[in-house]
């Protein structure tokens, strides 16, 4: 099998040296360890960026991108992500030319079938967001008008669209300025004889523009002054990169300043009761016994309580008048309802730690309990703590999200991401990017904290240490 | 121990088959919009009817279930026209109104309706133990302010039944719209006898109410369901022609309400907002608009002690707030239209409408001079900054969404801070009677077809004055129009009156509200009405049958 013929010279002693091999690496620590293994966990460090980059964008961002997030921009109402549109300014109170007829006697009126499609449908001046300003011929035997308004190109007489306005007697015009976007509009106008509408209609196709009042573009700063002569040039309006709401508010500064709201809570109250368990758990591990047995059971007692309705509880205690923000009561509720999770784990840990042969060793050496708490159980509890305090953040800002958006939360005009879902919802078929943008944000923050906290525990744990 | 062990699992087993089956049953259960062959049809309701009692019944809701099951003196036909109820003839005069019953008319038990049923029904609304919101309607007959305010007991109402079948009510003034005045809900009848055998839960069950108009109420599930059936003791039930009507759903929101009409579950969807028109159109529904007959308006509260009984305050908010922005940008629904004062458009005048007759004094928006009356208001009550203001609104999207753009109105023109207190519907009624709040987003829509409607609602002695507004000259002007049947006398005051609710800003006026809906072809017949409770099915009939 084995081939090898020994030679004399293997049976020399061996030289004698002053140093053997050293296989040496720096010595870490476990910090260091964690973090080094933290680093080759690719979702995890991006969870991580994900994170920070969301508590940037929630500090600095609103320094950076000034838009007041309750200012309310009338003339841009859901309006779609854009780079900052060009709006035609226009006079505040427009000189309205009313059209009218002669007066039509009973004797002359026809049937509603016999009455012809108004002629000459068509916009007077130019079509606007502040008005599309609509006039048309005479119908002989007509007692009146009814104007219609569709978003696609009628195909009968029940077709029509919207019904604007019904026009009695003898008016031939109509500005319609009702809630006007820049698309195309069908406008159909048929006559009326008495109650009843003609079958003939006409319809005009008329593409509205943007426009802004010159008083508000003044106010908002977009001109040096109201002086009417700006009127009919263009401004540029503001920026909104993310679209604004159904009041014209920006998304941006909205999804900002709904962070802080959103993140506030996610932050502060699991830092505060992951502490408070932490302490809570601790006392009852370490002191074990009777003490142990009748915290925990309070504990099992706290669990037992159902959130919502301490929620509602605490807002009526709190006494809040009406439209006072319900972060503060949310904040109580938050963190005397969710502490025994942590102080139920911690104590578990300080149990098993208690009995580990090195604290003997140091009760023998004569440690003092504030040491070996420092700094034997501190320590070994802290992976425990960081992982549940990871897991804890999503949970508290799913949490908040939810309650705002039952509308128990932040009142108006504060901004929350729960919020902001719960307005974007009514426009989620006509104006998606109001609930599809704040609604991103909170499944990306949740997830990363999620996934940042599996990594973490991955990293931390003892067991795994050494694999990579 | 065994059976003990069957009981258990039998039950068990119930509970797993009755959680399986309870949902296919509910399914189940939903009726179509349209049932042809069983002649019935389903509607939505947007809340719960909250009283039942036409005593005591001051919400919409409510309105359109007893307008389906109880009829007055007088009522509507199919065309809007002012026709006899319960009354076959009538004679009024300016100190008496006297009505001629019909012999057939009955409740759902089958017992004739008297005109001792009216005389104790009115009665009862004047009684200021019952605290009817509508008990200041009773101070057109004689005695009734002494009895509504618990001077004199209700029994001497001027109100009496010369036999079995005529009624007299002797009033206080003449009333040019008496006859319009009593198909209000209030003045519907009600049975001594059964009403004392219920006691306090009369009304509060479909099984603890009498019928005497073209429906009862056979089914009340609270917060869930209703459902109205034919009355065979219906003096003209030959001209009802549904069997029944049911209502399966009661929600608030448009968006739920129009897939349920689109997935043929009812027979009318109306109230849609801005999504569920588009979607509507994008479908190539047929649209269909109606105006009904309501103001909307933010109402002050000039309780001592409020901020918002400084007039100066009330002059400010009124300078800057824009009606036309609020009802065609934010509002932004076809039908309603930018309200100019608390008189809605098609109120008659003298020859023309009463806006023409009397155009309102319109408001001129000025920052500035807002600004101005705000530091007068400043002074007057003596303090740095006006406290935060809370403004009561009900919990609807849209509400909120009003209450959005006028807080964000007053915040960047005045500086006023504006806090939000949204509440639910019956919660709001509470808390607007119980006067906690400085400005409410309230509506009045009219109980009868006149001016008066809207004109009393700010006299000192009418309980849906929310506010408390108190002024002599106003209730003076009321009380000119009252004594009076004389059109151009009435309409003279009404234009006074207008100016005074301008001048004090008692109110600002928002918006006439409208109403976009989608109506299933085939019925017939749902007649829309701006009093009462709209809309109304009781000449609806399914096309075919």
């Amino acid at each position: 099998m084995n081939n090898y013929l020994p030679s004399p010279a293997d049976f020399l002693p061996l030289t004698t040296r002053d140093s053997a091999d050293r296989l040496e690496r720096p010595s870490m620590s476990y910090w260091q360890d964690v973090w080094q293994r933290l680093q080759h966990n690719r979702r995890a460090l991006t969870s991580l960026f994900i994170v920070v980059a969301l508590l940037l964008f929630t500090t600095i961002g609103p320094l950076v991108w000034q838009a007041d997030p309750a200012q309310q921009d009338l003339e841009q109402i859901s309006q779609a992500p854009n780079l900052g549109l060009r709006a035609l300014v226009v006079d505040d109170f427009p000189e309205v030319r009313e059209l009218a007829a002669g007066p039509v006697s009973p004797a002359q009126r026809l049937p509603p079938e016999k009455l012809l499609a108004p002629a000459n449908l068509r916009v007077l001046g130019t079509a606007h967001s502040e008005g599309v300003h609509l006039a048309w011929d005479q119908v002989p035997g007509a007692s009146g008008y009814q104007l219609y308004r569709h978003e696609l190109n009628p195909s009968g007489p029940d077709d029509l669209g919207l019904p604007l306005i019904t026009l009695r007697g003898t008016s031939l015009s109509y500005r319609d300025r009702l809630g006007l976007q820049t698309i195309e509009y069908y406008y159909s106008v048929a006559a009326l004889s008495q109650r009843r509408q003609s079958p003939n209609y006409r319809t005009l196709a008329v593409t509205v523009g943007q426009a802004i009042r010159l008083s508000e573009a003044s106010y908002r700063g977009l001109l040096a002054s109201a002086d009417s002569s700006y009127i009919g040039s263009h401004v540029q309006l503001e920026i909104h990169p993310l679209g604004t709401d159904y009041l014209g508010r920006d998304m941006l500064a909205r999804l900002m300043w709904g962070a802080r709201t959103s993140l506030f809570i996610g932050i502060v109250a699991p830092l505060i009761y992951v502490a408070f368990g932490l302490m809570y758990g601790g006392l009852a591990g370490y002191s074990g016994g009777h003490t142990d047995n009748f915290l925990m059971r309070f504990a099992d007692f706290v669990i037992a309580l159902p959130f919502l309705l301490f929620m509602i509880l605490f807002k009526i205690a709190f006494g809040l008048g009406p439209g006072e923000s319900g972060i503060g009561p949310m904040l109580i509720a938050l963190v005397l309802l969710s502490w025994p999770a942590t102080a139920r784990l911690v104590r578990g840990q300080v149990l098993q730690i208690r009995e580990e042969p090195y604290i003997a060793a140091a009760r023998l050496m004569g440690a003092s309990a504030p040491y070996l708490v420092l700094r034997h159980m501190l320590p070994n509890l802290m992976s425990v703590l960081l992982v549940s305090l990871t897991f804890a953040i999503p949970t508290a800002i799913f949490t908040e999200a939810f309650l705002s958006f039952i509308g128990m939360g932040v009142v108006p005009p504060t901004p929350s991401w729960g919020s902001m879902c719960n307005d974007g919802i009514r426009t989620m078929l006509s104006h998606p990017h109001e609930l599809v943008f704040p609604a991103l944000f909170i499944s990306v923050t949740v997830l990363a904290f999620n996934l940042l906290g599996d990594g973490l525990r991955d990293a931390m744990d003892a067991r795994m240490r050494g694999d990579s | 121990m065994y059976k003990a062990f069957a009981t258990l699992h039998t039950l068990i087993r119930g509970a797993v088959l009755a959680f399986v089956t309870a949902p296919c049953a509910l399914l189940q259960a939903a009726p179509p919009a349209v049932d042809q062959s069983k002649n019935e049809i389903a509607i939505v309701m947007s809340q719960e009817p909250q009283w039942l009692n036409t005593v005591k019944a001051t919400d919409q809701v409510s309105f359109i279930v007893l307008d389906h099951i109880s009829e007055g003196l007088m009522t509507y036909d199919i065309n809007n026209e002012l026709v006899g109820g319960v009354a076959v003839r009538w004679e009024l005069t300016d100190d008496k109104a006297t009505f001629w019953l019909r012999k057939d008319a009955r409740w759902s038990d089958g017992k004739p309706v008297t005109a001792q049923d009216f005389v104790f029904a009115w009665q009862q609304v004047a009684n200021p133990a019952n605290a009817a919101e509508y008990a200041f309607l009773m101070r057109s007959f004689t005695n009734g302010e002494a009895i509504i305010s618990g001077d004199m007991p209700p029994e001497s109402l001027g109100v009496e039944a010369l036999d079995e079948h005529t009624l007299v009510a002797h009033l206080t003034s003449p009333i040019a719209y008496f006859l319009e005045l009593v198909t209000f809900i209030s003045f519907r009848p009600v049975r001594e006898d059964f009403f004392r055998a219920q006691g306090q839960r009369y009304a509060a069950d479909a099984d603890k109410m009498l019928s005497n108009g073209p429906f009862i109420l056979t089914v009340w599930v609270h917060g869930a369901s209703l459902r109205m059936e034919k009355n065979p003791h219906y003096w003209n039930s030959s001209a009802i022609r549904l069997d029944a009507i049911n209502v399966p759903y009661i929600t608030e929101d448009p968006n739920a309400r129009f897939n349920l009409f689109m997935d043929n579950k009812i027979v009318m969807a109306t109230g849609l907002d801005k999504s569920a028109t588009s979607m509507a159109m994008q479908k190539r529904q047929k649209l269909k608009s109606f105006r009904d007959g309501s103001t909307f308006f933010i109402e002050f509260n000039h309780r001592p002690g409020r901020a918002t009984g400084n007039l100066n305050l009330r002059r400010a908010m009124q300078s800057v707030f824009d009606a036309d922005a609020l009802t065609y940008k934010v509002i932004g629904l076809p039908g309603n239209i930018p309200a100019v004062s608390l008189f809605p458009e098609w109120l008659e005048g003298n020859s023309q409408r009463l806006v023409e007759d009397f155009p309102p004094p319109a408001v001129v928006l000025d920052p500035a001079q807002g600004r101005r009356y705000l530091e007068l208001a400043k002074q007057e009550l003596g303090v740095e900054e006006i406290p935060p203001l809370s403004l009561l609104l009900s919990d609807t999207p849209s509400s909120v969404k009003q209450a959005e753009y006028f807080q964000d109105v007053m915040m960047r023109t005045l500086g006023l801070e504006i806090r939000l207190d949204r509440q639910i519907f019956k919660q709001r009624l509470a808390k607007m009677s119980a006067g906690e709040f400085d400005l409410v987003a309230a509506g009045w829509a009219p109980d009868y077809i006149d001016t008066m409607t809207f004109a009393d609602l700010f006299t000192s002695w009418n309980l849906n004055n929310r506010g408390r507004y108190k002024s002599k000259s106003y209730d003076q002007l009321v009380r000119q129009a009252q004594s009076t049947t004389d059109k151009y006398l009435r309409n003279q005051a009404f234009g006074k009156l207008q100016s005074l609710i301008f001048e004090d800003v008692v109110i600002l006026p928002q918006y006439e509200r409208g109403y976009i809906y989608v109506q299933n072809k085939q019925i017939e017949g749902v007649r829309r009405t701006r009093v009462g409770g709209d809309p109304n099915y009781n000449y609806a009939w399914i096309e075919g049958n």
